[in-house]
């Protein structure tokens, strides 16, 4: 895969998540945030209750299982990181929320069969 | 989602049911194993995972936890692949997790499927079977060892393809054999060899081949003492040809060390007495048993209930002929690890074969023995007292004469003639100490010896022996049981003083002039 093709399965697997997010009901904030520290895929707003959460939302997108499952590519060192950048972009924009959360959406594109969508809550330990 | 399977750990030849706990759980997809695994039953979480993408069933993507249990039992090998395989695919509802109810499962996975054989499947079976469960499923190549036990269903399965399609009540599909070089090359007991070895080959030492028979019908330690070249190893090596078959639950233990020591047992039970003849230079784990964390069994429990020849014995180390002391009484050797204590049996009988100083030659009429007298000292103190006092049968082999040589080209007696004598006493034995833990007089322990059985005529020699320090309590003992089993060969339902004295000498490895007479 061309680096080309893999950033336009990466918009579209993004696309996919953003849309299921907001099927339960999460509001977008914001996508491809990038700081000094790194990148988060989508950040979003839930209230539930009142209280509202802010969700720090990694994205992997693959187009077929021959390389394992996409949620198993997302490694501590990756989780460690959207944790640093929560906190780098909480105090960017000086919003304080009542919690913040990280999340994992793992998309499976196989060609010719409907894309398969996982969202995995809290993984951020 | 959960599933439980079953398996076995080993701990010496005692086997312990582990379950093997799968929980399918929420989180970023990771499996984890816990329960005190050692590093090859770590290694398991890989092989499992690549054996099963590899057999078309998916590893489920999601945090997967294995536990085995009881927790805090040490488990070590590969054996428990099968059931952590079957454990995880039961919770992935890949087949009804019920199916895994009493049943055992144990084997190796290779990463494309295939299943391997494992070490010790006949004590593992022996314990399923214990404690109630109903089938076991092990490697397709060990079914018969596995079959060797009764009351337990056994199922061989050569892929993790086939293990799925019988938890799944599908056909079992066919799977190509597995290639001779796969497992090792059977690890043969030597009685093939024992079998072809007669005891007409050796040319005379009559006198010898008699006390070897004695040591037969009784399971008596000998000692073999001579010059190099005049047939202590010939004999020594002809001495489990002489012995009778082993009783059915003496050949399953005997069967089960075996398989625990990693020979196969696909041609059933070995009911022959087993050999071992470990070099001089064996280390105290390989004759005594060890391995780290858990100990693995030894020369000498590879020779339970069979012979044990330790040739060229002041050779061996000292540390390696003391550690026998113990199991030479006991029959059972213990052996403590940090993690364990084992225990194996060790009831073997003793040979040892030494010669007289380094070069040999000493004490032989004519020969020129050129070791300084310390060196022959030394020789012969590599064989403490104590190892010696454990010896029922001294035998000093003298060079054979010409004539003797040439009268002796026929050998003699056949095995199968001395073994037919040995099995005769052997009966006799039985019938006597029917009702007791014992089957031999080397055996029998010295209260019974003197309290339960009729105390041999002419023990005044013997009291006069051990007054003149010539003999040590223990020894007293050995006498008894030796005079015993000469009378038993002899046919009598008592020792009488001829008995005792022979016994004597031959403890003590005085020539016995009398020996012709009372065989």
């Amino acid at each position: 895969m061309t680096g080309q093709a893999a950033k336009r399965l990466g918009t579209h697997g993004e696309d996919l998540a953003v849309a299921e997010l907001e099927r339960q009901g999460m509001t977008l904030v914001a996508r491809n945030w990038r700081c000094r520290v790194g990148e988060v895929d989508v950040i979003a707003e839930e209230t539930v209750n009142g209280r509202t959460t802010v969700v720090f939302c990694e994205v992997k997108c693959r187009s077929g299982l021959g390389f394992g499952d996409p949620l198993e590519a997302i490694t501590y060192a990756k989780v460690r990181k959207l944790r640093q950048l929560a906190a780098e972009w909480l105090a960017q924009t000086g919003t304080q929320p009542d919690a913040i959360r990280v999340d994992a959406v793992g998309i499976v594109l196989a060609r010719g069969s409907a894309p398969v969508v996982r969202h995995e809550r809290g993984i951020g330990g | 989602m959960m599933a439980s399977a079953w398996s076995v750990a080993l701990v010496g030849l005692d086997g312990q049911i582990v379950e093997v706990e799968a929980d399918i759980g929420g989180g970023l997809p990771r499996t984890v194993l816990v329960g005190l695994p050692d590093t090859a039953l770590y290694e398991a979480r890989d092989r499992c995972k690549a054996a099963v993408s590899n057999s078309a069933v998916a590893w489920p993507a999601s945090l997967l936890t294995i536990n085995l249990s009881p927790a805090t039992l040490p488990k070590t090998g590969s054996h428990y692949d099968l059931a952590i395989v079957a454990a995880v695919l039961g919770a992935a509802d890949q087949f009804a997790a019920s199916e895994l109810a009493d049943t055992v499962l144990l084997g190796e996975l290779g990463l494309d499927g295939r299943v391997r054989g494992v070490r010790g499947i006949l004590p593992a079976t022996l314990a399923a079977a214990q404690r109630g469960f109903r089938r076991v499923i092990v490697p397709r190549t060990q079914a018969v060892e596995a079959q060797l036990v009764d009351d337990i269903e056994v199922f061989g399965v050569a892929s993790l393809r086939q293990l799925l399609a019988l938890l799944r009540h599908d056909p079992i599909p066919d799977e190509d054999e597995l290639r001779a070089d796969d497992s090792a090359e059977p690890d043969r007991t030597s009685d093939v060899r024992s079998r072809s070895l007669d005891l007409a080959d050796v040319a005379g030492q009559a006198e010898a081949k008699w006390a070897l028979e004695v040591a037969a019908a009784g399971r008596h330690h000998i000692f073999f003492h001579g010059p190099p070249g005049v047939g202590k190893t010939m004999l020594a090596e002809r001495l489990p040809g002489l012995l009778p078959d082993l009783g059915v639950a003496d050949a399953l233990e005997v069967s089960a060390i075996h398989s625990l020591a990693g020979v196969e047992l696909d041609s059933g039970l070995i009911m022959r007495p087993p050999y071992a003849d470990p070099h001089h230079s064996a280390s105290m784990p390989a004759v005594i048993g060890g391995g780290p964390r858990m100990a693995k069994p030894g020369a000498i429990s590879r020779a339970h209930r069979g012979v044990l020849f330790m040739d060229e014995a002041p050779e061996f180390s000292s540390g390696v002929l003391e550690a026998m002391r113990t199991p030479l009484e006991s029959g059972v050797v213990f052996l403590t690890r940090s993690q364990m204590q084992t225990r194996y049996p060790a009831r073997f009988q003793l040979v040892l074969a030494a010669n007289p100083c380094p070069c040999g030659k000493f004490g032989t009429p004519g020969a020129d023995c050129r070791c300084p007298p310390m060196a022959i000292r030394r020789y012969g103190q590599k064989l403490s007292d104590p190892i010696r006092d454990r010896i029922d049968i001294s035998q000093t082999f003298r060079p054979p004469r010409r004539t003797r040589v040439r009268a002796g080209l026929d050998g003699g007696e056949s095995s199968a003639t001395v073994a037919g004598r040995v099995a005769e006493a052997r009966d006799r034995q039985a019938r006597r100490l029917a009702g007791s833990q014992w089957r031999c007089n080397g055996e029998v322990d010295g209260p019974y010896l003197r309290r339960h059985l009729p105390l041999p005529d002419g023990l005044d020699a013997v009291d006069d022996a051990l007054d003149r320090r010539l003999l040590s309590p223990r020894g007293v003992d050995k006498v008894l049981r030796v005079a015993w089993t000469v009378a038993d060969l002899a046919g009598v339902d008592r020792p009488l003083a001829e008995h005792v004295a022979v016994a004597l000498a031959m403890r003590r490895g005085e020539p016995s002039p009398s020996w012709r007479a009372v065989s």
